[in-house]
């Protein structure tokens, strides 16, 4: 077994340790979920289609994103802490051992309550979504290739903080900012908006897109999806390694 | 100095020192803003130019309004309050002369104050570029203090709600319920003349509405001061909510160690 998989193994293990305190957290976060279907519910009951989407569509959308939500935040929950690791000097002790550092800091912590989104998306998915073994393979594409676009885009934003210093405040308003586009129809912004949507804030990449697929499938949108993917990956992976360049030590050895 | 103003000033200066993440808010905030023009811009276009009374410009005031008033507050209050008295914080708090919820409430109230003079402009400036002049600047001038209460009301809440942890040692739960009433009851997310009838009037009559609804309502063009005299009520109620809950919970209050 590698290094990353044993410390994820771990990371699960220590998450699961105390299973009343998990499962609590797990239903919260169903709970909360739940609230933003039935906000969608209720919305598309009361205006009916909106710009070709209706409230299948907004479901199906919407369990793309609880899944990639749940890999990106839940099993690798430190992807949007890279920031505050770095201005609490706590990179030290991943430093220090003999694995890749950005494999091993995404892969050293659960978070119980994303995994929630995990464990729901796929429900939602099954429950709402018309599921047809296309539909599930297309399901299963958006989210890998999602997850990639989005922890990609977390650790770009929270490397920030070694180049430009702070709190990790880069972090936070990229991630509050790619969830929340994310959560909405791609088809509901236009002119600049969808730009940055494809671009600087790739939302259209995390849940718009997947679910344009899961619709109705397009082979060179899918190839487009994967090398979107691969270039999120690379520019979080550069991104981080050339801001280790500027990292100062807290001399923290033991968090 | 009076201990609550001492308190309400701290809370106040504190915020406006922290520009990172006065900024990281307003940036969220501006976020927001440009979503819900989008999703409501459609919604109404797609409704022929009006949804129950509200048109795009109406609503978009209406979410402005709604958000700033609940942005204002600290979004994980209740779980923090919950912690401090799950790890028995809250007993060193108790020794000071002065109300600890009251302490706490003019605090929280100072931070918020701060915050919303921040969202407040720069929202109605955003709002004001992407949609218009508001539909009344009388309604306009009459939602600043709605906010105000809003965030008030939203404050004793999280309090009362929170001080379930001298019960529960643990807020998180009561912390979800809370946020989630806000959101749909509250109208945050949606006015509540879009919901079906009965979750409508349910939603009338719960305090909720009260922290999102109301301001966005009078800046929706609506300057009714009846909608600030109901803030007003449900405030004294939730105020003495919150007070009930910690003095019973500040009796029945054990803490081992130091």
């Amino acid at each position: 077994m590698t290094a990353v998989a044993a410390t994820l193994r771990t990371a699960v293990a220590n998450g699961l340790a105390n299973r009343n305190s998990f499962w609590f957290q797990v239903s919260l976060m169903v709970a909360n979920d739940i609230t933003w279907i039935i906000f969608w519910v209720l919305f598309f009951h009361q205006v009916g289609n909106l710009r070709g989407w209706d409230a299948h569509d907004v479901i199906v959308l919407f369990s793309i994103l609880l899944t990639t939500a749940g890999v990106a935040l839940g099993l690798c929950a430190n992807s949007r802490k890279i920031g505050q690791l770095s201005a609490d000097g706590a990179l030290d002790e991943t430093l220090t051992l003999p694995v890749p550092p950005l494999a091993h800091l995404l892969s050293t912590r659960v978070d119980a309550a994303n995994t929630g989104d995990l464990l729901l998306g796929p429900v939602v998915f099954l429950l709402a979504g018309n599921p047809s073994p296309e539909r599930a393979a297309m399901f299963l594409f958006g989210v890998v290739a999602g997850s990639v676009v989005l922890i990609g885009f977390l650790v770009a934003c929270g490397s920030l903080t070694l180049f430009v210093g702070g709190r990790g405040e880069q972090a936070d308003l990229g991630f509050n900012a790619i969830l929340i586009f994310a959560s909405y129809p791609l088809d509901l912004f236009g002119g600049a908006t969808k730009m940055l949507l494809f671009t600087a804030v790739p939302a259209a990449f995390v849940t718009g897109v997947p679910a344009r697929l899961v619709r109705n499938f397009d082979t060179p949108e899918a190839l487009l999806m994967v090398a979107v993917a691969a270039l999120f990956a690379l520019i979080g992976w550069g991104t981080f390694h050339l801001g280790l360049r500027h990292y100062s030590s807290g001399s923290i050895w033991i968090r | 100095m009076n201990p609550y103003l001492a308190g309400w000033r701290l809370g106040f200066l504190r915020t406006i020192r922290s520009p990172g993440d006065m900024s990281v808010r307003i940036g969220f905030f501006a976020i927001i803003l440009v979503v819900m023009t989008a999703l409501w811009t459609a919604a109404v276009d797609a409704n022929g130019g009006s949804l129950h009374g509200y048109t795009r410009t109406s609503l978009l005031w209406y979410v402005f309004a709604a958000q700033t008033a609940v942005l204002g507050v600290r979004p994980r209050s209740v779980e923090e309050i919950g912690d401090e008295i799950g790890s028995g914080t809250v007993a060193v708090q108790m020794l000071r002369p002065v109300s600890v919820v009251g302490l706490r409430m003019s605090i929280d109230m100072g931070e918020a104050c701060a915050r919303l003079i921040a969202s407040f402009t720069v929202g109605a400036l955003i709002t004001w570029l992407f949609v218009g002049a508001p539909p009344s600047l009388a309604a306009l001038g009459l939602a600043a203090p709605a906010v105000v209460l809003g965030c008030a009301a939203n404050i004793a809440s999280c309090h009362a709600f929170g001080g379930i942890a001298f019960w529960l040692l643990d807020a998180k739960a009561s912390w979800f319920f809370f946020q989630k009433l806000v959101f749909l009851p509250g109208g945050m997310l949606i006015p509540l003349e879009l919901l079906p009838r009965p979750l409508e009037l349910i939603s009338f009559a719960l305090p909720f509405a009260t922290m999102a609804y109301v301001p966005g309502r009078i800046a929706s063009g609506h300057p009714d001061p009846l909608l600030l005299l109901w803030q007003l009520g449900w405030l004294a109620v939730l105020l003495g909510m919150a007070g009930a809950v910690f003095a019973a919970g500040e009796r029945r209050l054990q803490v081992m160690g130091g």
